[in-house]
């Protein structure tokens, strides 16, 4: 069993509070994605648990272990860091079999063990090299072997492919994901970059500023966000936000803006009428052309190849972005009507970033 | 847009060539001409030990022995007092190199390893637990800017006159550290400490942590994790530190001058003692002596030149 429980935990580094009383449950054989942005406690909450750091205060039970007094060593984890962490003097056999040398395993199960390790990422031919001879992917596939051969019951990774080209990123992304199918564990994987979050996890734990801010499976996080926070984090481009108010007229919802007006779904609750809201609606819920009444300048566009954001101005501060086919016409300047598709709207309190719907 | 020049492309290449040269030329002779600076008074030193006695001080000077001898490392090198038939001089008998060498060797390499052992745990505490605070790597450095003399004086009274008294007092025995082996080794190791210090926290501050949380996670112990993480990865650094450490304490003159004598007897205050009355200073000997000195320095820095490039360089991990 390798449930992971964090119960109230708080790290501090003097004045600075790193990680400000976070409680999760990491269900077993679970992947789960630690994401934000630099900063908001998610390395240290890694570090936490595989003991490298001592929290403050709380609790964290791995399996029925209170392991918040165990040594890094002692807590059955395994770990993959962002810079790999191989040791640059030991080849790639002996990289791998640190881990059971210290546990004084035989040499014959060592060897045994290492082979299969090396196997089950592809890197067999690589064991007598050293870590400075293996490129990027394979080290750290060198790095996944060193974790998988001792059998920890969690791998915690910390933002192990940032160092990798994108599309290496991307291989490696299912090859973990495969990984992880293969061995069962539990993973506890933490990342910035969201698109890595979205394709990998289970479930997503987003912090900010030393809490979570939402927990839920990527498609929850992505068409359902808690805060503006994570609406704002979640997608590329980033989400566009409009501050205004609603109106509720009878059975209709109303939001309104200096130069825009949008019906709104009837499931708005009425209590928001008359607040201050922000408005939030992803780039491809932006729809431009014909029949669409709200008026806009294009100030840019940026063809991706399978499609492309223009970029517009809608006589505020903030521009829009629309994602349109790539066929379109559109150019620098020219006119565009826009409109949102109104049940892809979300709202948020102008003042907290919480979801009013 | 364009460059407006009056040159072709030809003349402007022809103009960068020659302006190349002329670098090139004023560096290689400003270069020359510090060499011979510097290579100058090793050259004196080495031909002179080749030079009998009535060319050492000479007008005009011989640049080279006219009749080369080895009398001088003869002398140097005797096993035992100089037959009276070869010694052409009363005062060369005593001087011959051996015990010297081999008190400089053993207090030098002894205090070399004794400052390294203990420079690098401590500068592994001082960088990976910031002991002492965010400036005390600044400030051991500091320890070392007192002048030698001061120490020297104040060593002097502990080791001839308050060790011996105060052991006499509470012992009922006279323990002396003045003249002795264990002395002279206990103070270099302590006067070399801040170098050490100071050279090996650059080399343990590159070995990044990420390398000994693997370590640990795996299961290993503080220990281990030194023996089998760090050192291995600043093995470079610690030759150049024993190098450099070993130089200095070779070359220490004041501290074995004033701490020691008769027992104990280093190779630079041997050096000292070739004079005698009838002849006054022994240059030839002398610049033997000084010639034998330089000898394992250089040894010592061709062997490990490797690693003194590594280490100096200060990129030991590449990750």
């Amino acid at each position: 069993m390798a449930r992971i429980l964090i119960k109230d935990l708080v790290k501090t580094f003097g004045a600075y509070t790193a990680v400000n009383g976070i409680s999760l449950d990491v269900n077993d054989g679970e992947f789960l994605i630690l994401v934000g942005p630099s900063g908001c406690g998610k390395t240290t909450t890694l570090n936490m648990i595989s003991g490298l750091e001592t929290p403050t205060s709380g609790q964290i039970v791995i399996g029925n272990t209170v392991v918040n007094d165990l040594e890094p060593g002692e807590r059955g984890l395994g770990m993959v860091f962002q810079d790999l962490a191989l040791f640059p003097h030991m080849s790639v056999f002996e990289n791998i079999a640190f881990g059971l040398r210290v546990k004084k395993v035989p040499d014959a199960e060592v060897r045994k063990r290492v082979t299969a390790a090396a196997a089950a990422v592809h890197i067999e031919a690589l064991l007598d090299k050293l870590p400075r001879h293996c490129s990027g992917g394979e080290s750290q596939r060198v790095a996944l072997a060193r974790t998988i051969v001792t059998n920890p019951a969690v791998f915690l990774m910390d933002e192990p492919l940032s160092s990798l080209d994108a599309k290496l990123r991307m291989d490696m992304r299912t090859e973990l994901k495969g990984l992880h199918k293969r061995l069962g564990a539990t993973f506890v994987y933490v990342t910035h970059d969201q698109a890595e979050a979205m394709t990998m996890a289970d479930r997503i734990v987003v912090m900010s500023k030393g809490r979570i801010e939402q927990v839920g499976t990527p498609l929850q996080i992505y068409n359902r966000p808690a805060t503006r926070f994570v609406a704002g984090f979640f997608g590329t481009p980033t989400m566009n936000f409009v501050e205004g108010t609603v109106e509720v007229s009878g059975n209709g919802r109303r939001f309104r803006a200096p130069g825009i007006e949008q019906s709104l779904p009837d499931a708005v609750p009425a209590e928001v009428a008359g607040r201050s809201v922000v408005l939030g609606v992803r780039a491809e819920h932006v729809l431009l052309g014909d029949g669409a009444t709200l008026k806009g300048m294009v100030q840019l566009t940026e063809p991706l190849g399978d499609l492309t954001l223009v970029h517009f101005d809608h006589g505020q501060s903030a521009s829009l972005v629309a994602k349109v086919a790539p066929t379109t016409s559109l150019q620098p300047g020219s006119p565009v009507s826009f409109q949102f598709a109104g049940t892809y709207c979300h709202l948020f309190d102008a003042d907290d970033g919480t979801r009013l719907y | 847009m364009t460059v407006s020049t009056a040159m072709t492309p030809e003349q402007a290449r022809a103009r960068r060539l020659r302006r190349e040269r002329r670098g090139r030329i004023v560096r290689h002779v400003i270069l020359l001409a510090w060499t011979g600076f510097i290579a100058f008074p090793i050259f004196w030193m080495v031909s002179t030990s080749f030079k009998d006695a009535g060319e050492w001080v000479t007008w005009p000077p011989h640049w080279l022995p006219h009749a080369p001898t080895l009398h001088n490392y003869a002398q140097i090198f005797a096993f035992s007092k100089m037959d009276a038939s070869l010694s052409r001089q009363a005062a060369e008998q005593a001087f011959t190199i051996w015990k010297a060498l081999g008190d400089a060797v053993f207090v030098c390499t002894t205090a070399a390893l004794l400052a390294l052992l203990f420079g690098t745990f401590l500068a592994y505490a001082i960088s990976r637990f910031n002991v002492g605070g965010r400036y005390f790597r600044h400030t051991i450095l500091t320890i070392r800017m007192i002048p030698p003399i001061v120490v020297a004086i104040s060593i002097l009274i502990y080791y001839a006159i308050l060790i011996p008294f105060a052991s006499f007092t509470v012992m009922g025995a006279r323990i002396s550290l003045f003249d002795t082996y264990l002395g002279l080794i206990l103070i270099y190791t302590v006067t070399t400490l801040p170098f050490v210090i100071w050279m090996m926290l650059t080399f343990i501050d590159e070995v990044p942590y990420t390398l000994e949380h693997a370590a640990r996670l795996m299961g290993a112990g503080r220990m281990t994790v030194i023996w089998r993480v760090v050192l291995p990865l600043v093995a470079s650094g610690m030759v150049v530190t024993f190098l450099f450490v070993f130089i200095l304490n070779w070359a220490e003159f004041l501290l074995a001058l004033t701490l020691t004598h008769p027992q104990v007897t280093t190779l630079t205050v041997l050096l000292n003692k070739f004079q005698s009355a009838s002849e006054g200073r022994l240059y030839g000997p002398q610049a033997a002596i000084g010639t034998m000195i330089t000898i394992p320095v250089v040894i010592l820095g061709v062997l490990i030149q490797k690693h003194l490039v590594k280490g100096f360089s200060f990129g030991t991990i590449r990750r």
